[in-house]
């Protein structure tokens, strides 16, 4: 311990002196804009993190909300392995959520009981998928959750419009800045309707007219808010401020009076990384994992039927 | 490379257990980690689709008859990102893959070790998924 204190104030002077400098490189920034005039946010952003979702619980489930309903996920197995997140030194914050200062999405208890229904009745019918399982979408704003592989987001600028390409799974979201209004509640869209405007450099992006179909989350690294229902009443809204060069910091706010207590807000930081390739993410091209796990409940059943026949 | 980066660097978090990392779908839903499985054959195939990759092996058994058992892998872009292309697993190449079986019985198996005859080894696997040994989805 001794011998880790200088070390440990060495670092803590260090990171002192880069912050200043990182301070003193954003003051000397100055926001691009489009040749129509438009906060300059174009480019590759990636949004690694080790940051967890949520602030961690003694009562979580993490291996229930990955999906390991029965424990049979347990065991032993192969060793652990690099990722394609492994050569990347990452911040560790509290959680990605910083509204409430809880750091915990104030779920209702009747929506947790629909997750849990869903992920312990997986292999019974396709509806207990999640979108993402489903190769449908990961989500608005679910998509932009950090799932640590295919994190690539690729913003483009043009006249009226703001367009995201999300890597995974290789979504194309078009955002209209030209002041229309909404669609109208006739509109019920699994991604919702996202309209966007300026609010000085910040690109500020509200999003209704959901479906009651998805869920606000559908990656693993969401921890408890995977899998969770949303309603006709979802409503989000994006910020997206770049603050240098090379970050721009995403808000979302999110509301829901069917399934949340209480609004609540993610908070985390897009890195520009200009020679980051998107790969395609053809979803539905290899995707087995629907009727192989149906087919998993089908041979469970055909265990049960005969374990009772005997 | 860069100043937030830099930040960072000061500020390190060694993430090799701790990152977010998700696979598409639960491991534990199609596939049963309590039957692992050593498989010893010969490529046949690699399916470099989304969302994940499935590597086709032809097993001879004690028998002498030969089955052809399908892996399934991670998604293409991860794979790429950790060291896996389109020679890594060339058709003839004989491979041990250590994985486990799926649930409904068939020749079927989620991937993790491949070990070339090199003695080289690879995974293959999607992480976060709640696999046995996968530390990538786990707090």
């Amino acid at each position: 311990m001794k011998t880790l204190t200088p070390l440990v104030i060495a670092m803590a002077v260090a990171a002192l002196a880069l912050t200043a400098a990182q301070q003193q490189s954003a003051k000397n920034w100055t926001q691009p804009h489009t040749p129509d005039g438009q906060p300059d946010l174009q480019g590759i952003w990636t949004n690694y993190t080790s940051t967890p979702f949520e602030v961690p619980d003694e009562g979580d489930r993490p291996d229930f909300y990955a999906g390991d309903v029965d424990g049979t996920g347990r065991g032993t197995g192969p060793s652990s392995f690099l990722t394609d997140t492994s050569d990347r030194k990452l911040t560790k914050a509290r959680s990605l959520v910083v509204e409430p200062s809880s750091g915990r999405v104030p779920i209702m208890p009747w929506a947790e009981e629909v997750r849990n229904y869903r992920l312990t009745h997986i292999q019974d019918d396709w509806v207990n998928f999640t979108p993402w399982e489903r190769c449908i979408t990961r989500g608005v704003p679910g998509g932009i959750f950090p799932a640590g592989y295919g994190s690539g987001y690729q913003i483009l600028q043009g006249p009226g419009y703001v367009a995201i390409v999300y890597e995974m799974i290789h979504e194309a979201r078009m955002i209209p800045i030209d002041g229309r209004a909404h669609l109208g509640s006739s509109f019920r869209l699994w991604n919702g309707d996202s309209r966007g405007r300026w609010d000085g450099n910040t690109l500020v992006v509200d999003i209704t007219g959901y479906n009651d179909k998805g869920t606000v989350a559908t990656n693993v690294a969401t921890q408890r808010v995977r899998a969770i229902p949303q309603s006709e009443q979802l409503h989000a809204v994006e910020r997206f401020t770049r603050v240098d060069e090379n970050t721009i910091n995403y808000e979302v706010a999110i509301e829901d009076p069917k399934v949340f207590t209480s609004p609540w807000k993610v908070a985390m930081p897009l890195h520009r990384e200009p020679d980051y390739q998107l790969f395609e993410y053809a979803c539905h091209e290899g995707n087995r994992a629907v009727p192989n796990t149906l087919s998993a409940g089908r041979a469970k059943d055909r265990e049960a039927r005969a374990a009772s026949a005997r | 490379m860069r100043t937030s980066h830099l930040v960072s660097a000061a500020l390190v978090v060694m993430v090799a257990a701790g990152a977010h990392v998700a696979a598409h779908h639960s491991f534990a839903a199609e596939f049963d980690g309590s039957k692992p499985v050593t498989l010893r054959g010969t490529i046949t195939k690699m399916e470099w689709t989304n969302p994940h990759a499935w590597l086709h092996v032809d097993v001879k058994g004690p028998d002498g008859k030969v089955v052809a058992w399908m892996i399934e892998g991670g998604a293409p872009n991860a794979l790429l990102r950790r060291g896996w292309n389109k020679e890594s697993v060339a058709p003839g190449t004989t491979v041990v893959i250590q994985g486990f079986r799926a649930r409904d019985g068939s020749n079927r198996a989620s991937g993790g070790e491949v070990t070339l005859p090199d003695g080289k080894k690879l995974f293959i696997g999607s992480t976060g998924t709640g696999a046995p040994g996968d530390a990538g989805g786990r707090k």
